[in-house]
């Protein structure tokens, strides 16, 4: 009768109340996530430093070191922060490894990096800071096959200026 | 005399306004510091140790260029020095590292001896589990690579104002599809929101009796305040790994990442608790579309119960706008879609002078209010 009435008013209310300021909404938005204006091609890449090698020209750079005894990858940006790295250093990759360093070494380190910026949402890494001739070592060439087929595209795109 | 005095350069920070002048380089003093290469011993050049290879002095070079020096750098200029970091996170349970140490060396000495995995590496086919790497990872190494990454995308920044913690307990969660495909959410992988409109299954481990928390939050999607988040799940006192019998504060509301706005973080915290917590002043309506009553500050949620919980697991990912979005605004938020557009900061020109030297014509151009362009109009 009259509450049952009454009740479905209230609710009508209820929601009416809710959401009707949901339609206020402020000119301006501000994205404070670091990784946004990257993702979208936005964000600059440092153009200077074209004197001197490796160029600072990327959002992420995927370096390879190959010491005596170990072999390591880094993502790292133009400022030097590392954000993925692998190297069979790590108890998790040398337990499944003969030697730490050499041509498999270099090609698991490649497949268990991919993995890691994939998983990182990183997709495109810059893969110019080689030296020309080491470039067409085994391990550097496995270890670039390994990284293509995790499925990590080797160059960034272009950043939109217009 | 146009150039400034050194003496009244340096008075400028006492009294009237000072102003930046190179004017304290035209004085010859001590160096602040050790100049490069004064510990190389120029005398006897035979006796150096050279570097033989460009890898090795490359290596070098850019372990010297990540030092910290005494001069002005363009590192110290771009990323301020970071303070030092509260950890809020659960204590470290470190086990025996003697007893952990000698069973790896009997692995390392195991494999070392094994014809097999030696002809493997030396015909170079050996190819190692990734799934059981993964699964090492995440007990050994992983907490501190997901902080790592985590720090990078700002969500120790921007959730709980600069203090960290290492996710110890691995979250994991994944988002099941319509055709038995699941989505998993790795720590800043990308998601669509038609792929996470349902509630995801979360799983972790957890000892039997034990309490925790989840929540989602979306730091980068408010609309009206850019300093607060949306919350968009909320499930407490979580028996176990339960999450089904644990107490939904907030039901489960899909991503709305707004067109135009680019990628949002959406971010899973797992919270361990000591003791049954209230949390009915956190307590939302069960249909919650009200973005007012939506707005959350992890902050000050976390400074409530803090001595009651820690935050114990972290998972992320970004989203970006799809159609699926424009339905949940319509259906569920009952308001009109938001479209932004992205605007470029204006670009920096330096003061004006009256006789720029070397520019061309459209010089003028960069500082008039109005648009009349001196070039290409014939």
């Amino acid at each position: 009768g009259v509450r049952f009435a009454s009740t479905t008013a209230s609710l009508r209310t209820e929601t009416e109340v809710d959401t009707s300021e949901n339609e206020v909404v402020a000119p301006n938005f501000t994205n404070r996530n670091p990784r946004n204006l990257e993702q979208m091609a936005l964000a600059r890449k440092e153009r200077g430093w074209k004197t001197t090698w490796p160029k600072r020209e990327f959002w992420h750079r995927l370096r390879l070191e190959r010491t005596q005894h170990y072999v390591e990858a880094f993502v790292e940006r133009s400022n030097g922060d590392v954000v993925v790295s692998a190297s069979t250093r790590e108890w998790a990759i040398k337990r499944h490894l003969y030697s730490p360093k050499g041509v498999a070494a270099c090609r698991n380190l490649g497949r268990v990096i991919s993995q890691r910026c994939l998983e990182a949402g990183i997709n495109f890494v810059n893969f110019k800071a080689i030296i020309p001739w080491e470039h067409r070592c085994d391990s550097i060439q496995e270890f670039e096959k390994a990284v293509k087929e995790g499925g990590v595209v080797l160059h960034e795109p272009r950043r939109i200026y217009r | 005399m146009a150039a400034p005095l050194l003496s009244a350069a340096l008075r400028g920070a006492r009294g009237g306004r000072s102003f930046g002048t190179a004017a304290v380089l035209w004085k010859r003093a001590a160096p602040l510091g050790p100049m490069p290469n004064e510990d190389v011993d120029v005398g006897n050049l035979e006796e150096l140790q050279r570097y033989r290879s460009f890898a090795r002095y490359l290596r070098q070079v850019e372990r010297a260029g990540r030092e910290p020096r005494w001069w002005n750098t363009y590192r110290k200029h771009s990323d301020p020095p970071a303070e030092p970091q509260t950890d809020i996170g659960l204590p470290r349970e470190r086990l025996s590292r003697a007893e952990e140490l000698k069973e790896r060396k009997r692995i390392l000495r195991e494999n070392r001896q094994n014809a097999e995995m030696e002809r493997a590496a030396r015909l170079r086919t050996v190819l190692i589990p990734l799934d059981e790497v993964r699964a090492e990872w995440e007990r050994t190494s992983g907490p501190f690579h997901k902080q790592r990454v985590a720090k990078h995308c700002g969500v120790f920044r921007d959730l709980f104002k600069g203090a960290t913690f290492t996710p110890w307990v691995a979250l994991r969660v994944q988002y099941s599809q319509e055709d038995e495909h699941l989505v998993p959410v790795y720590y800043g992988n990308m998601v669509t929101p038609s792929e996470a409109s349902s509630p995801p299954a979360v799983s972790y481990e957890a000892d039997k009796g034990s309490l925790w928390t989840l929540l989602l939050t979306n730091p980068d999607g408010h609309l009206r305040d850019a300093d607060s988040e949306y919350l968009h799940w909320l499930v407490t006192n979580i028996p176990g790994s339960d999450i089904k019998a644990g107490k939904e504060m907030c039901h489960y509301l899909p991503p709305f990442p707004a067109m135009g706005t680019g990628y949002h973080r959406f971010i899973f915290l797992l919270f361990k608790q000591h003791s049954p917590i209230d949390f009915s002043q956190d307590a939302r309506p069960t249909p919650c579309y009200s973005l007012k009553m939506r707005t959350f500050s992890t902050f000050d949620f976390y400074r409530k119960h803090k001595d009651a919980m820690t935050p114990a697991g972290l998972a992320f990912f970004q989203c970006q706008w799809d159609s699926s979005v424009t339905s949940t605004f319509h259906q569920l938020l009952n308001m009109r879609e938001p479209v932004f557009e992205f605007v470029r900061p204006p670009p920096y020109h330096p003061p004006q002078v009256k006789f720029p030297r070397h520019q061309p014509l459209r010089y003028l151009d960069r500082y008039r209010d109005t648009q009349e362009p001196t070039y290409g109009i014939y």
